[in-house]
C-alpha cells in the first residue's frame, strides 16, 4: 500500500527577486516499511522535498497524498493535527525538551494526541528499551551523549505509531560509533514496527543501510534505485 | 503536561527568573503594605466616626439642623423611643441634650457643643469613657461638689487647663525612656515652672534645646510634661429653652482624648440631669437620639428608611450623611487598593514582558520543533501564558505573604507618625496606624496578578506563533 504519493510537485522560492526552483516536477510514491534515502549535493532540493511531504511547507504545484488524503490542500491547525498524527520526525541535532527527561521527551508526542498517562508510560518504556537507554529514562538531554539523545529522538518519532518516519540528516552530529548503533536500531525498528523511514542523508553509511536510494540534483529526481535487503 | 513543562521552563533560567521575581515580590509587598496603612487610617476614622462621634443613625428636630436653637427638641420622642425598643435592628440607643454654649475660666475661653447625656446608656453607645487621659479622674462616677463635666483635650487647651511643667517625675520618666543626660540637664533649668501654653512651653524649651534635640525628643518631653489643673471650673454660658440667656459653671472630672481634635475642641459632656435643670428641658425633651445597629452592612440605610417612613417629622441621618468623607472612603476604599496595586503591576508588567521575550527568542529553534512535530498554536500559547502567569505568582504570592507578615506585625503594634500628628489629628485621623487588611484583598490580587500575566503573555506569544517552523530549524 502507497504511504506517500507525491505527483508532479514543484517548489519556487523567490529571493532577491529571482525565482528559484528548489523542487521541480518531482513524482515519487513510497510504500509501507520502506527504509528509503534521499541523497544529492548541497541545494538539491532534499531537505525542501522533505519538509513538502511532512507538511512543513507546501508546493507551488502539485499534490502530495499521504494514506489516500491530500495534504496539500490543508491548512493551518488541520495540517498540524495532521503531522501530529500521521507523521514522526527526527531531526539533525536532536531537538529534545531541555526540561524533560528522556521518556517525558518520548511520552510527549503521545500526551499531544490525548493519549493515557499509562498508554504514554508503557509505550515509551519499550520504545526506550529498545533503542537501548533502559538505563537512562529519568536523564535529561544534558546528561546524554549526541548519540543517546538521537536515540531518545528515535523513540520520541515512533512513540505515536506514525505512518513514517522522516529524518533529515541525523546522523551529521555523531561519531562513526553513534553512527552505526544508531542506523541499526533504525533499521531494526524499520523492520520490527514496520513504519517508512525516510531520510535526507550525505552519509554514505545511511545510504549502504537504505534499501532505496533517490538521488536528485537541482530539484529533480535523477536516479531511483530499489536495492535488495539493504546493505 | 503543557502545565509541567510551563512550570520547569520557569526554571530554565534561575537567575533571570529569580530577578524578576524578587522585582515582583517587592512591588506587591509595598502594594499589599500601602492597602494596610490607608485600611487601618480609614477602619480607625470610620470606628471613630461611628463609636465616638455620631453611632450609625442621628434623629434630630429638622428646625434644630438650620440654627442649632435650643428649642427645637424632637417632638415625638416617646413613639420613637418605644419604636427603637422593639426594633430588632437596634444594639443600643441614646439620648442628648445637645447647646451651643459658651465656655470660660480665668484664662480663656471658646465656643463649644455641651451635650447632657446619661452617662450610663451612653456608654452603650459611644467609647468617649475609654478616651480618658490617664491623669486621675473619672467617668462621672465621684461625687464633685459643682456638677461634672467632661471636655476635651484641645478645650483643656484653649481654656488654658492643661499646662506644662517640667518637675522631679518629668525626669525620672526622661531618664527611663533614655533620654540623654545633656538633655535632661538643661531641662532643670526649668524645674517647677509652670506654662500655661504649650506655646510659652515650646518657647523655653527652644531657647535651651537645638532643633534636632526638639525634633527627636521634643514629644516626649511635650508628653510628660503636661499635665491638667485638677478640678479645674468651667463657667457655660447658653441659651436656654425659653430663650433666655443662662450660666452654669461646671467642674472638670475628666479629660477625655480622641483622634480628632476638632471634635475634642468642640465637645463637653455633662449628666442630663444638671444641664435640663438650668437649661429648663423637660423629661422628655431631647435634642438628638444616638442609634447603634447590630448589623451596620444590613440594615443602615434599611432601618433608617424605615425610620424617616415611620417618623416624618424627625430628620433622620446616618452616618455616611453625617461625615461624608469617611462615607466615601468607606465606599470607594476598596477601588482605591486595587489601582494602587494595579499602577505597580502595570510597572512590573514592562519587566515581565521584556523577560519572556528574551525566553522565547532564546527558544525559537524549540518552538519551532514543537510545532513542527505537532503542537498546535493554541497548546503554544497557553505554554507560554503560563509560564508568565507561574513567573507573577511564584513573586505575588511571595510578596502576599511577607506583606501580609508584615501587617499582622505593625497591627499588633501600631506605626506611630508622632511628628505629624497635629495635622493627622485635625482631620480627624489618628497618628498611630494599625495597618490591617482583608482576605478578600490578597484574592482579589491573585486574581489581578493572573490577568496582568495573560496580558503580559500576549506579546512574547504572539512572536513565538509567528515563528515559520522551517525558518526556526534552521536556526542553528
Amino acid at each position: 500500500m502507497k504511504v506517500i504519493e507525491i505527483n508532479n510537485i514543484i517548489k519556487i522560492y523567490t529571493e532577491a527577486e529571482l525565482d528559484v526552483i528548489a523542487v521541480n516536477d518531482v513524482t515519487l510514491d513510497f510504500d509501507e516499511g520502506e527504509f528509503t534515502a534521499i541523497v544529492g549535493p548541497s541545494g538539491s532540493g532534499k531537505t525542501t522535498l522533505l519538509n513538502m511531504i511532512g507538511g512543513l511547507d507546501s508546493p507551488s504545484s502539485g499534490e502530495i497524498l499521504i494514506g489516500g488524503s491530500s495534504i496539500t490542500k490543508l491548512k493551518g491547525s488541520e495540517l498540524t493535527n495532521f503531522r501530529l498524527r500521521n507523521i514522526g520526525f527526527v531531526f539533525q541535532s536532536y531537538n529534545l525538551i531541555p526540561v524533560l527527561t528522556a521518556k517525558e521527551n518520548t511520552e510527549f508526542v503521545m500526551e499531544l494526541q490525548g493519549k493515557s498517562k499509562k498508554e504514554c508510560e508503557v509505550r515509551s518504556l519499550e520504545l526506550l528499551k529498545a533503542v537501548g537507554l533502559e538505563e537512562r529514562v529519568n536523564a535529561r538531554p544534558a546528561k546524554l551523549s549526541g548519540g543517546q539523545q538521537q536515540r531518545v529522538a528515535v523513540a520520541r518519532a515512533l512513540a505515536a505509531k506514525p505512518k513514517f518516519v522522516l529524518a533529515d540528516e541525523p546522523t551529521a552530529n555523531l561519531d562513526s560509533k553513534a553512527t552505526e548503533t544508531l542506523l541499526d536500531i533504525m533499521e531494526k525498528l524499520n523492520r520490527e514496527e514496520n513504519i517508512t523511514f525516510i531520510f535526507s542523508t550525505h552519509d554514505n553509511r545511511v545510504v549502504k543501510k537504505a534499501r532505496r536510494v533517490i538521488t536528485l540534483e537541482d530539484g529533480k529526481v535523477l536516479s531511483d534505485v530499489k536495492k535488495n535487503g539493504g546493505e | 503536561m503543557i502545565v509541567s513543562i510551563a512550570w520547569k521552563n520557569v526554571w530554565r533560567n534561575k537567575p533571570r527568573s529569580l530577578i524578576v521575581i524578587c522585582s515582583i515580590t517587592l512591588g506587591t509587598i509595598a502594594g499589599v503594605f500601602v492597602a494596610g496603612l490607608m485600611n487601618g487610617w480609614v477602619d480607625q476614622r470610620i470606628r471613630d466616626v461611628i463609636y465616638t462621634q455620631m453611632s450609625h443613625i442621628k434623629l434630630r428636630n429638622p428646625n434644630y439642623l438650620i440654627n442649632e436653637e435650643s428649642q427645637y427638641t424632637i417632638s415625638d420622642y416617646k413613639q420613637i423611643t418605644q419604636f427603637i425598643d422593639s426594633a430588632p435592628e437596634v444594639e443600643a440607643w441614646c439620648s442628648r441634650i445637645t447647646i451651643m454654649a459658651m465656655a470660660t475660666t480665668s484664662r480663656g475661653s471658646c465656643g463649644i457643643v455641651l451635650k447632657g447625656i446619661d452617662p450610663v446608656k451612653e456608654k452603650l453607645v459611644s467609647n468617649i469613657s475609654e478616651k480618658l487621659v490617664a491623669q486621675g479622674g473619672d467617668y462621672f462616677e465621684e461625687p464633685t461638689k459643682l456638677p461634672p463635666v467632661l471636655i476635651g483635650d484641645k478645650t483643656a487647651e484653649l481654656l488654658r487647663i492643661k499646662n506644662f511643667k517640667i518637675d522631679q517625675r518629668v525626669l525620672d520618666s526622661l531618664v527611663r525612656l533614655k533620654i540623654p543626660k545633656p538633655i535632661t540637664e538643661k531641662l532643670k533649668q526649668l524645674i517647677d515652672i509652670r506654662y500655661i501654653t504649650d506655646r510659652k512651653f515650646k518657647s523655653a524649651l527652644n531657647e535651651r534645646l537645638s532643633s534636632s534635640e526638639i525634633r527627636k525628643y521634643g514629644p516626649y518631653i511635650l508628653n510628660l510634661a503636661k499635665y491638667y489643673q485638677p478640678k479645674a471650673k468651667i463657667a457655660f454660658s447658653f441659651t436656654n429653652a425659653k430663650g433666655e440667656l443662662s450660666y452654669q459653671t461646671f467642674q472638670v472630672c475628666v479629660i477625655f482624648k480622641t483622634s480628632n481634635s476638632t471634635f475634642d475642641q468642640y465637645s463637653a459632656f455633662v449628666k442630663k440631669v444638671d444641664l435640663a435643670a438650668v437649661a429648663g428641658f423637660g423629661e422628655d425633651q431631647f435634642h438628638e437620639i444616638a442609634i447603634l445597629l447590630k448589623n451596620e452592612e444590613e440594615d443602615l440605610i434599611p432601618f433608617s428608611e424605615k425610620l424617616s417612613t415611620q417618623f416624618s417629622e424627625a430628620n433622620v441621618m446616618t452616618w455616611k450623611t453625617m461625615a461624608p468623607d469617611a462615607g466615601m472612603m468607606a465606599d470607594f476604599i476598596n477601588f482605591y487598593y486595587f489601582m494602587i496595586m494595579g499602577i505597580i503591576f502595570f510597572a512590573l508588567a514592562f519587566g515581565i514582558i521584556n523577560t519572556m521575550m528574551m525566553a522565547i527568542l532564546e527558544r525559537i529553534k524549540e518552538l519551532g520543533m514543537l510545532m513542527a512535530i505537532g503542537m498546535s498554536k493554541m497548546k503554544v500559547f497557553s505554554m507560554i501564558m503560563l509560564e508568565t502567569i507561574f513567573l507573577t505568582l511564584v513573586g505575588s504570592v511571595l510578596g502576599m505573604l511577607i506583606g501580609a507578615g508584615l501587617i499582622n506585625i505593625t497591627g499588633r503594634v501600631g506605626l506611630n507618625f508622632a511628628s505629624i500628628a497635629e495635622g493627622f489629628e485635625a482631620i480627624g485621623y489618628s497618628a498611630v496606624v494599625y495597618p490591617s487588611i482583608s482576605v478578600s484583598f490578597f484574592f482579589g490580587v491573585t486574581v489581578m496578578v493572573i490577568v496582568i500575566g495573560i496580558l503580559s503573555s500576549i506579546i512574547p506569544a504572539r512572536k513565538a506563533l509567528k515563528q515559520n517552523p522551517v525558518e526556526s530549524l534552521r536556526i542553528e
